[in-house]
């Protein structure tokens, strides 16, 4: 549970007493101090990872692919991963430097000299560990979902405000070239006036998902595999190691079912090129099906945004569509250039990317534009609000397809409107003490 | 089982497949599971399904249930969302009665439902020994966020331990928020100004306490947002970058610009690039200095952030750092001249045009057409007529990508009056990609089939299939034959490219020499363009009259055609040569009985085999019987005194299904030179015919089993011959 050697903390706290650890967020590119951009340790990013396997290992390479971040300590539940990622990070590094925690609580409370986290754990525990390292003064990246309710997305969102964190989802198809140029051929009018976007979703599982329990099996010793610590916030149930190793997919209490599997991703695309990243859908329209494939979504501006199962608007994963008057573009992974309803809309290509960088001064890079902004203090691209209001589609969307009616939003409220019921979805009580 | 047992089965049975479907369960039933000697598992779930049900009703079952370590959290599950004030006084109550975590989740849900009635309660439980319900206390006041639970805490941080305090700041952060919310800035401000005044705050509570106190006193603010920007403290000083871009405003603007002279360089980077964020352009006199002179990387900020501006003043010294040399802050002062935003920045650019330095004209048609904007082909046809050559390639280059029809007299009356043989080429290939442009079919009906690049016909060249795939799929619709394009397959020799595509599933094969550009056309050009190249040709001098029959050749259609069939009686031999050739490449089957005609009295033998190529490959598109077709086939096998023409056609009789073709083709499998195309033709119209013909079939598929070195080719021959058999 606590780090692993008993040293550690005071060694730490002596460390920052001598001022030899402290790394405040430094912006000075070595190149104004004439060191010919070589990055001294001092003013690198010093990073911490929480609950970091798979995915996480994918970030956690990218991250330290930058020569400006200095990883320094690895978090996790788990004995066994907590390790690999300290013998991946050591084997980077040539040392044996990257501490290893088993409790978020003490990690955050401890390490004072780390600046930026980041996160990915299962999806329960993106927000809760995203507002905690926040509230300990550290930035953070974590993977998606950014919430698992409306109520924890906006908790997400005013940590971030009030802290003055900066924040960044890893819903990395915001910076990828060919969806910012459909984003951006949308948002910017040369499509006509959009009238719809499309917007993927998972094409396995379904939106209702599972409410039973695993078998119960023995349960490991704590410092192997902290179980409690595992389920955080989540309602108690019987150890099993099949959840443990990514098994938790497609159960209520941890999963966001097929629509937020890939509309954590795409939705924030699509509202995006509508000009709705801080807003959601005002009206939901049930369909009667189990998975939500083709729900229309309304937003007050009046374009639509259709959920999307298969592959009829693109030919690959996490894939979105605008269709306007003039025009249409769509991109998906795998594309070497977008789909569009004219070749000669591609001609656009190199000009409306490099405006986007231009207005936006954003790197085509989600991590380095999460490091960047680390030391501008700037708003990322997946900034909290917008993570927040593309994942409360989500949310709405489940909601919608769990009452089999459709239903009507208040954005601004965050409120359903007129069925209660309905409300009593957007939060659920943490359990204790893994709570906001 | 019980009647009980059994209703709880079918009720849960229902919640976990049917979810919604529990909006219509029993509310009594589902508390009775509660009051039952149910399982956990099935208490859990009762629970779950009473959170979007329940009433009142199921208040004290829920209530009996917050000290049980196993189920209090369930409990908390189903009470939180119950809109009824009966499940306060239950939270409150319990809370004189649960310990431990139970009793730090009953504080935690006080705190959701911001129950102000628990405040003094809460603020007792500051001062708990347990150090997570003491924190717990500290956030749920701070949610309820009343005056009062302001004060408890207020009270309460001077001596909290050190543990405590980030809970207790937060729960403080909280009230003022609410506090503000509420109407009551003052003692939003206060606690603001509290929080500031903590010693030895920790970092993230001095950000926060920085920004609530500049936010909630608007412009009163702003001295405090400058006191931070030149604090030694660098967590202040960054706070307040960031709490500037929260603040609208020219004063804003004003204070952060007045302060960045006066900062180090690095400071002043952050400075820039909040400023740049903000995006008020009064921010421009502060930035262009610091753009002009000193460190590169405050120079880079200042450069990029004024282009976020749209600061126009700034263009001129953009334009001589893009001039300045190929350094890094002479390639992003260029990227931002490209992008700057705004007519006045096209403007400026624009009469760039006129400048004495030809240097700097090549730059204004770079950007130009770099940015695209509104009159940026009227701009570069203007350039085209420069006095430098350089400029005019550039500018022709550029036009490549951006005339549209209404250009097209400008462009023609340029190319017509070309004054050297490169800017001839420039000007045909911006026409070229005009006419592409103008008759491009839709997306998704071109297919590229095959393309080839080298010594074509018979001679060595490279599959460049992939490569124009991809050029298509990238939005070309004119491809230009360069070995910069596909490298050079063979060295020192005049090459071609020859694509094989379909439009709509109309197949058409296109061929032209290096450095010409071939257009992925079927569709006809729309008759306006190809009236003014067909009119554009009376009075052009010969290398004019040359390019602009290649362009008809692209366009197509029937004018086009009978124009390039009277070039052919133009007195000029290279006028006339290149008509001949414009014929014989001719993209569609209605040039067919021009080419034959062509191809019986040719003026040389280089005409003689272009024609005879050109005859090949446009009989299969004919709209013919298979009988004419292989009378025309069996012509040119009779005409045809080469071996690469005779492989061209038995190549396409191998379209023509028919027992007759493939005895044409079988008469072949002899020559030892035209064997293994004989072979290929035999196996391709036998795969059509197959057991209609089946003695010829099988006997012609034999021989080519026999004869082929391929081996493939064999066993489909023998394949093809099995069936027949049966």
């Amino acid at each position: 549970m606590r780090e692993a050697p008993m040293t550690r903390r005071k060694f730490l706290k002596a460390a920052v007493q001598a001022g030899s650890v402290l790394a405040l967020p430094v912006i000075v590119p070595a190149k104004v101090l004439g060191r010919d951009g070589a990055v001294p340790p001092s003013e690198k990013i010093v990073a911490g990872g929480i609950g970091l396997r798979g995915r996480g290992m994918g970030d956690l390479q990218w991250m330290m692919g930058n020569p400006d971040v200095q990883f320094v300590a690895i978090c996790d539940i788990q004995k066994r991963q907590r390790e690999a990622v300290k013998r991946f990070v050591d084997g980077q590094y040539g040392n044996q430097d990257c501490r290893m925690y088993a409790d978020i609580r003490a990690f955050l409370a401890e390490r004072t000299d780390i600046d930026a986290v980041l996160i990915a754990t299962g999806d329960r525990w993106h927000a809760l560990a995203s507002i905690w390292a926040m509230r300990a003064g550290k930035d953070v990246y974590t993977e998606k979902p950014s919430s698992m309710t409306i109520a924890e997305g906006r908790a997400v969102v005013e940590t971030a405000r009030r802290y003055g964190r900066v924040y960044q989802t890893g819903t990395q198809r915001l910076s990828e070239a060919n969806h910012v140029f459909c984003i951006e051929m949308a948002r910017t009018g040369r499509l006509g006036k959009i009238h719809t976007a499309y917007a993927h979703i998972a094409p396995w599982d379904a939106a209702q998902m599972r409410h039973d329990w695993l078998p119960a099996a023995p349960e490991p010793p704590k410092d192997e595999v902290d179980w409690d610590a595992w389920l955080g916030p989540c309602p108690w149930r019987p150890y099993n190691p099949a959840y443990v190793s990514g098994g938790w997919r497609g159960h209520y209490d941890f999963h966001t079912s097929c629509i937020g599997e890939w509309g954590a991703h795409t939705f924030a695309q699509a509202q995006a090129g509508l000009d709705c990243g801080e807003t959601s859908p005002v009206e939901y329209e049930y369909v009667a099906n189990e998975t939500g494939d083709g729900m229309v979504t309304h937003f007050a501006s009046g374009v639509k945004m259709i959920l999307s199962r298969g592959d009829k608007y693109w030919h690959g994963s996490c894939g979105e569509r605008f269709d306007g008057t003039e025009g249409w573009a769509a991109a998906a992974d795998g594309y070497s250039k977008p789909d569009v309803s004219s070749p000669a809309l591609l001609g656009l290509y190199k000009k409306v990317i490099g405006d986007y960088v231009a207005r936006t001064g954003r790197s085509l890079d989600h991590m380095r534009n999460f490091l960047d902004c680390v030391k501008s203090r700037q708003l990322t691209v997946a900034n909290p609000l917008v993570m927040h209001h593309s994942m409360t589609t989500v949310h709405a969307a489940n909601i919608c397809m769990w009452l089999k009616r459709s239903l009507k939003f208040d954005p601004v409220k965050e409120e359903f409107i007129g069925d209660d019921e309905a409300n009593r979805f957007r939060s659920r009580a943490m359990r204790e003490p893994w709570t906001i | 089982m019980t009647r009980l047992k059994k209703d709880l089965k079918l009720i849960l049975a229902a919640a976990i497949l049917l979810p919604a479907a529990v909006a219509a369960a029993d509310e009594a039933q589902l508390i009775a599971v509660l009051k039952s000697e149910a399982s956990l598992k099935e208490k859990a779930d009762a629970c779950r399904e009473l959170a979007h049900v329940a009433t009142k009703n199921a208040v004290p079952a829920l209530a009996a249930m917050l000290g049980d370590e196993k189920l209090s959290h369930m409990a908390r599950y189903a009470l939180e969302p119950i809109p009824d004030p009966s499940v306060d006084e239950a939270l409150r109550d319990a809370l004189g009665k649960v310990k431990g975590r139970p009793l730090v989740g009953v504080i935690g849900s006080l705190g959701v439902r911001r129950d102000a009635k628990a405040v003094p309660a809460l603020a007792k439980l500051l001062a708990d020994a347990d150090a997570d319900v003491a924190q717990a206390a500290a956030r749920a006041l701070g949610s309820i966020g009343t005056s009062d639970a302001a004060k408890a805490l207020e009270g309460a941080l001077p001596n909290a331990p050190d543990a405590h305090r980030v809970a207790f700041c937060e729960g403080l952060f909280r009230c003022a928020e609410a506090l503000a919310a509420g109407g009551n800035a003052a003692k939003a401000q206060a606690v603001y100004d509290g929080l500031r005044a903590l010693p030895q705050a920790p970092q993230q509570v001095r950000v926060g306490a920085l920004r609530g106190a500049v936010l909630l006193r608007g412009k009163q603010g702003i001295p405090l947002l400058v006191e931070a920007l030149r604090s030694a403290d660098y967590v202040l000083f960054a706070a307040a970058a960031r709490v500037s871009m929260e603040m609208p405003g020219a004063e804003v603007t004003a204070a952060l610009a007045g302060e960045l002279p006066k900062l180090p360089p690095d400071r002043q980077i952050l400075v820039i690039k909040t400023l740049g964020h903000r995006g008020d352009a009064s921010a421009g006199p502060a930035l262009a200095p610091l753009a002009a002179q000193g460190p590169d990387a405050v120079r880079l900020a200042a450069i990029r952030n004024l282009t976020h501006l749209g600061y126009a003043p700034a263009l001129p010294m953009l334009a001589e750092l893009s001039l300045s040399g190929e350094g890094e802050l002479a390639s992003v002062a260029r990227e931002c001249l490209g992008g700057f935003p705004g007519q006045d920045a096209d403007a400026t650019i624009a009469a760039m045009l006129s400048h004495k330095d030809a240097k700097v004209r090549s730059l204004a048609v770079e950007m130009i057409g770099q940015r695209k904007a509104g009159k940026a082909a009227a701009h570069l046809l203007k350039a085209a007529a420069d006095e430098e050559e350089s400029v005019r390639l550039a500018a022709l280059r550029a036009l490549r990508d951006q005339a549209g029809q209404a250009d097209l007299p400008a462009l023609l009356a340029i190319l017509v009056k070309a004054r050297s043989a490169a800017e001839m080429q420039a000007a045909e290939n911006a026409l070229g990609a005009l006419v592409a442009r103008q008759s491009g079919p839709a997306q998704g009906q071109v297919v590229i089939l095959k393309a080839l690049y080298g010594d074509l016909p018979a001679g060595t060249s490279a599959d460049v299939t992939a490569k124009v795939a991809a050029m298509v799929k990238d939005g070309s619709m004119a491809i230009e034959a360069s070995n910069g394009n596909f490298g050079d397959p063979v060295p020192n020799i005049v090459k071609k490219l020859r694509v094989d595509y379909s439009v709509n599933g109309v197949v058409v094969s296109k061929t032209v020499a290096e450095n010409e550009s071939l257009a992925l056309t079927a569709i006809s050009t729309p008759p306006a363009i190809v009236e003014a190249i067909c009119a554009s040709m009376a009075g052009a001098p010969s290398e004019a009259k040359c390019a602009l029959l290649r362009t008809l050749r692209s366009a197509g259609g029937p004018k086009a055609l009978e124009t390039v069939q009277a070039a052919m009686s133009e007195s000029d031999a290279r006028v006339k040569d290149a008509a001949m050739r414009a014929l014989c490449d001719w993209p569609t089957p209605d040039a067919l009985p021009a080419v034959g005609r062509l191809l019986g009295s040719p003026p040389n033998r280089t005409i003689k085999v272009l024609a005879l190529r050109g005859f090949v490959r446009l009989v299969p598109q004919e709209s013919a019987p298979d009988a004419k077709k292989l009378k025309s086939l069996q012509e040119a096998m009779s005409l045809a005194d080469r071996d690469e023409e005779k492989r061209l056609v038995l190549s396409a009789l191998g379209n023509i299904p028919t027992a007759e073709a493939l005895a044409l083709v079988v008469a072949q499998l002899d020559s030892a030179t035209l064997r293994e195309e004989a072979c290929s033709a035999a196996v391709a119209i036998a795969e059509k015919i197959g057991a209609g013909h089946a003695p010829e079939v099988v006997a012609a598929m034999t021989r080519v089993a026999k004869t082929t070195a391929d081996k493939k080719l064999a066993a489909r021959a023998e394949a093809i011959a099995r069936n027949a058999k049966k």
